[in-house]
């Protein structure tokens, strides 16, 4: 207990335990505010929302319609499109860059002339904006003058519908977003071989190992961590791309690039559904929270098991 | 023979290095091939492989005929508004997450964390309710302060693995010498971590330029659109020559890829480090 008197005795004391007890909050707090009203509260707004059949032409009403919206949800074909969407388009970006980036960052990481200027040309991609991104792709895959169906026709192969089949909208989308998104996992993974000691890969040297030995038995391993990391970002960023997708396809030919992100967007503006979407949106958080659960607990099973 | 495995190895690998800068090169260079071709060419003779020098001059004028400098304007002013807010707010963030132990800890780290999952779609509706009621809709503003948001936390992740990495006892011997706590952070720790200070702000005028979304739902003038909208209109409109839309693309793109390149080393070590203690 701490009496009037005390503090004037010991003023010093006194103050600076209460500065160290709150100091942190001062620090954060501004911070921690932002968030709360920027995306905790809209967010909170959001979950309440996907509960009522609000509509666009009047946000404020609506009326609670409890889960109406996920029951009609789990039934819909069109979601589950969505879902399975989603989950392929992620699955296809995390596979795809990390083993080109993975690739691209071994090849680079050697000391060769002119390797600055390679490397610099190699990140290109991920500094170009999504829209830039979007509309040079646009052009390339147009089907009657764009460069990739002039050069199949020079080969003397018919014209390909690329965005607008079915068959390759979603390959097509894919291609477009490895060329944006390959050269971050590049970056990060040159930058964990940085860390692996040269005297590992001297002493696979001494015992005659071969490039791909010596790959999988010291310098993976020695990956392994980044990689995880890079996996779980990678995964958790095409859950919720959207720019990309929205300009070239907006979503067809047929559905067959919808992702979640997409599907909320129509549904909440051209359907006018905000309820609707909301509970797509809720859904969609809920699918990147489970594999940010699973990545974590993998990645602790394996650091444990990696430091046996 | 073994000399001359070891030569297939080199000579593959090189293969397949040329083989990836021409990927990544190309349609950069195809943006710029055909911000200097004819609408007649690219839809009727055909585009040629080698861009048309000779017109560059041309270019200035077109871009200034579609407006794009006044977007670009709106663009930099998100940007600039984005950096600094988040700037000062995640420096101080990230002091406060490196320095202390506290209750909550962790689930702020978490909650800065889940921001990097929140489909934007998603709040983009009740933001909409929100910032209706504050009449932040239609202004650059409203903007700025939806994407500080999703960008703040990036840069807290930045500059919070880089004071980790700064010995606690300097800041401890400019204590006990009578220096408070904002003035160990503002002369001692922020000298110290420039470099990655630079490449938060970087990111995050980089997130401000790519801003999309938010704009494309709440501004409604088109004197208020960021470059990114703008472009995706002139893609939609058939009255905008091709040419006009990427030379105006590779004018939003130049700024992002010369600031990228010049902090590029200290973004990676930020995200990932960041990422792995979230």
């Amino acid at each position: 207990m701490l009496t009037d008197q005390m503090k004037a005795k010991h003023p010093r004391i006194f103050r600076s335990r209460a500065r160290t007890r709150l100091l942190p909050y001062l620090f954060m707090g501004p911070a921690m505010l932002y968030i709360a009203i920027f995306v905790m509260i809209p967010l909170g707004r959001g979950i309440q929302l996907s509960f009522t059949d609000t509509k666009l032409i009047n946000p404020q009403g609506g009326d609670p319609i409890g889960v109406q919206n996920y029951a009609e949800l789990l039934t819909s074909e069109r979601f589950w499109n969505s879902f399975v969407v989603t989950v392929s388009y992620s699955a296809a970006i995390v596979i795809f860059s990390l083993v080109l980036g993975t690739l691209s960052a071994v090849l680079i990481n050697r000391s060769f002339r002119g390797r600055a200027l390679t490397r610099a040309v190699l990140t290109l991609p991920y500094a170009t904006p999504n829209v830039a991104v979007a509309l040079i792709f646009l052009w390339m895959y147009n089907q009657s003058s764009g460069i990739f169906n002039e050069s199949l026709s020079v080969l003397g192969i018919g014209e390909v519908g690329w965005l607008g089949d079915p068959d390759y909208g979603l390959f097509s989308v894919i291609v477009a977003t490895l060329w944006k998104v390959t050269p971050f996992v590049m970056l990060v993974v040159v930058a964990a071989l940085q860390s692996v000691p040269e005297e590992l890969y001297e002493a696979s040297r001494v015992d005659g190992a071969d490039v791909l030995s010596t790959f999988r038995a010291i310098v993976l391993p020695h990956l392994m961590p980044t990689i995880r990391v890079v996996a779980l970002l990678m995964t958790i960023w095409s859950i919720r791309r959207f720019e990309i997708i929205y300009l070239l396809t907006g979503g067809g030919p047929v559905e067959t690039t919808n992702v979640l992100v997409i599907n909320i967007y129509q549904q909440a503006f051209q359907s006018q559904k905000l309820g609707m979407a909301a509970a797509i949106g809720v859904l969609g958080l809920l699918l990147s929270l489970a594999v940010t659960a699973v990545f974590f607990v993998l990645d602790r099973r394996a650091s444990l098991a990696e430091s046996q | 023979m073994k000399n001359i495995r070891k030569f297939a190895a080199i000579f593959t690998s090189r293969l397949v290095l040329i083989g990836f800068v021409l990927v990544a090169a190309f349609p950069i260079y195809w943006m710029f091939n055909t911000s200097l071709a004819l609408d007649s060419e690219l839809f009727g003779t055909g585009q040629e492989f080698l861009p048309h020098l000779e017109r560059v001059g041309e270019v200035p004028q077109k871009l200034e005929d579609v407006g794009i400098f006044g977007l670009l304007a709106n663009s930099a002013f998100i940007a600039t508004g984005v950096t600094v807010l988040s700037f000062i707010l995640a420096v101080m963030a990230a002091y406060g997450l490196s320095r202390f132990k506290f209750h909550g800890k962790g689930i702020f780290g978490f909650v800065l964390f889940s921001t990097q999952m929140m489909p934007e779609a998603l709040l983009v509706v009740p933001l909409f309710a929100l910032f209706a009621t504050f009449g932040l809709l239609n202004s650059l503003t409203g903007l700025v302060l939806a994407n500080t948001a999703f960008s703040m936390p990036v840069a807290v992740f930045i500059i919070k693995t880089a004071i980790d990495k700064i010995p606690y006892e300097i800041e401890e011997s400019a204590r006990v010498d009578g220096c408070s706590p904002a003035g160990q952070l503002g002369m001692i720790v922020v000298p110290l971590v420039l470099p990655s200070l630079a490449a938060a702000a970087v990111i995050n005028f980089f997130d401000g330029w790519n801003e999309f979304l938010f704009a494309n739902t709440f501004i409604r003038q088109q004197e208020l659109w960021p470059a990114s909208v703008g472009l995706a209109q002139f893609m939609g409109q058939y009255s905008t020559p091709l040419s006009t839309v990427m030379a105006a693309a590779l004018l939003f793109t130049l700024p992002a890829i010369v600031f990228f390149l010049l902090v590029q080393r200290q973004i990676v070590s930020g995200l990932t480090a960041g990422a792995v203690k979230g």
